[in-house]
């Protein structure tokens, strides 16, 4: 939050008090406009209370739900169980680099993040194991990881197979799931794509709510105006835990993102190329070539840009 | 709706226009946030379609306040996504190459569910009369007086259970 922590407990109280009084209808508001210019601490106060109050009445629908799903015996303050349970908490801890804190009766959701550099290895509750390419966060919420999302960055699934439950995977609005097998997610550049190693995956895009099969050998890229389907070699998908980036047909800002990812600098592409696609193969190494390799095997244009690089067309000689 | 109640909100506006101004610089502490204020809340007072207002005054002096507020969560969520993902990550919502609402929704989404998450740990662990007013008040929506006598106390003691959950809450979200 923007308000400080360290604001005196007397001035929270006249600010509570006004944010109470201010909602009836005969509110005194010279009263509190003169206590707003008496100092400006007041001002701070008020504003740090209108804050928690904004939160909480978003969420109000949300909140009173949970809690009204928990079980309601009362657990004595001395003896409640630990307050914080980091969900799916498995071998993962070295994985875990930011754990939500959540209730321990509340599904809980717990945030994945890989750092830049390094991808991570985590196992969740239900026999998944993971790779997080580096730079990447995934949000996993219920106690048998039912609902996984992938916020950024690119993942790998490893699914043991059970026909008893089913793996759900969301990806900048399209889902992915399966019952058993090995396939890449990848969010990058706000978009998706799903590539399949072995078994087959069920994706329903956004705009059509359709669901499509995808097996092994086949990758789909989609985006707001929906999604193609293409072949790729199996042995490619998730080439980057072996160092290599492998694209078959990837649209070019897919690839951009992932390169902004592996190098720490911000990758713009000019509209100019934005329909465009890459197939090839880009050593990541300490991920500071990447851009220079792909623009001379794109035979295209580096710019420097505020915060990272502009690729565009090359000027026609 | 007629066009009398439509300029009314306006009409208003141009009566009350100096006292707002002094309100949104005593509220925000900067006369050219509250200027830019000022003209945002004209622009509403105009656009809107209000029956009868009973207390104009009020009710422009309720709108100027949500427009603070407004700003308050929206400079808040900007600070949470920046500290979150321009510092150690390299994505790059500012430089606008992601489809930039897309890519806000899904972030947003998990702010919404980190808060979330942290009211409802907060809550379970208040003292159990400020659990209970708070959820009467702010989850079901009862009125001070009615959770008073729901509770069996005086609105005073429902007062209380409320700062001290609001306190605690804000701790909980500022930690």
């Amino acid at each position: 939050m923007t308000a400080r922590l360290d604001i005196e407990d007397h001035l929270l109280d006249e600010a509570l008090a006004w944010q109470q009084s201010l909602e009836s209808d005969d509110a005194d508001w010279d009263g509190y406009v003169q206590w707003l210019e008496a100092d400006p601490r007041h001002r701070e106060a008020f504003d740090s209370v209108a804050l928690v109050n904004a939160v909480v009445e978003e969420h109000a629908p949300a909140v009173g739900d949970l809690l009204a799903a928990q079980p309601t015996v009362d657990i004595p303050r001395t003896s409640r169980p630990r307050r914080w349970v980091a969900g799916g908490a498995i071998a993962a801890a070295l994985a875990l680099v930011v754990a939500i804190p959540v209730l321990w009766q509340a599904d809980p959701v717990t945030t994945y993040r890989s750092d830049p550099g390094k991808s991570r290895d985590f196992a969740l509750a239900n026999g998944t194991n993971v790779t997080l390419s580096p730079s990447s966060a995934m949000v996993v919420t219920g106690k048998d990881a039912a609902k996984i999302e992938l916020a950024s960055g690119e993942a790998y699934f490893d699914v043991r197979h059970d026909p008893a439950r089913t793996l759900t995977v969301t990806v900048n609005g399209y889902q992915v799931t399966d019952i058993g097998t090995r396939f890449i997610v990848n969010a990058g550049g706000g978009g998706f794509h799903v590539g399949v190693s072995e078994g087959t995956v069920s994706v329903v895009a956004p705009q059509s709510g359709q669901a499509v099969q995808i097996g092994a050998g086949q990758q789909m890229f989609g985006d707001d105006g929906g999604a193609t389907v293409a072949p790729i070699t199996p042995d490619d998908v998730g080439s980057w835990r072996s160092g290599r980036l492998s694209y078959s047909d990837a649209p070019l800002p897919l690839v951009a993102a992932d390169i902004a990812r592996y190098s720490g600098k911000a990758v713009i592409v000019d509209p100019s190329l934005e329909k465009s696609h890459f197939s090839g193969i880009l050593v990541i190494g300490d991920g500071t070539r990447l851009l220079t390799d792909l623009a001379t095997v794109m035979a295209i244009r580096i710019s420097p840009e505020k915060g990272g690089y502009r690729l565009s067309a090359a000027r026609a000689h | 709706m007629s066009p009398d109640n439509e300029s009314g909100l306006e009409a208003l506006y141009g009566i009350y226009r100096a006292e707002l101004l002094r309100f949104l610089v005593a509220r925000t502490g900067d006369a050219s946030e509250a200027e830019d204020l000022l003209q945002e809340l004209w622009l509403r007072a105009r656009q809107q379609n209000t029956g009868p207002i009973g207390n104009g005054r009020a009710y422009l002096y309720r709108m100027a306040q949500n427009l603070v507020v407004d700003r308050l969560r929206e400079k808040q969520r900007r600070m949470v996504r920046e500290r979150r993902w321009t510092d150690q990550e390299t994505d790059f919502a500012a430089a606008g190459v992601e489809p930039a609402d897309r890519r806000r929704t899904t972030e947003e989404q998990m702010l919404a569910r980190e808060e979330v998450a942290t009211l409802v740990s907060a809550v379970t662990n208040l003292p159990a009369g400020a659990r209970k007013a708070f959820e009467l008040h702010k989850l079901q929506g009862l009125s001070h007086a009615e959770v008073a006598a729901e509770l069996g106390i005086s609105k005073s003691g429902v007062e209380k259970h409320m700062a001290v959950a609001m306190k605690y809450l804000r701790r909980a979200l500022l930690d």
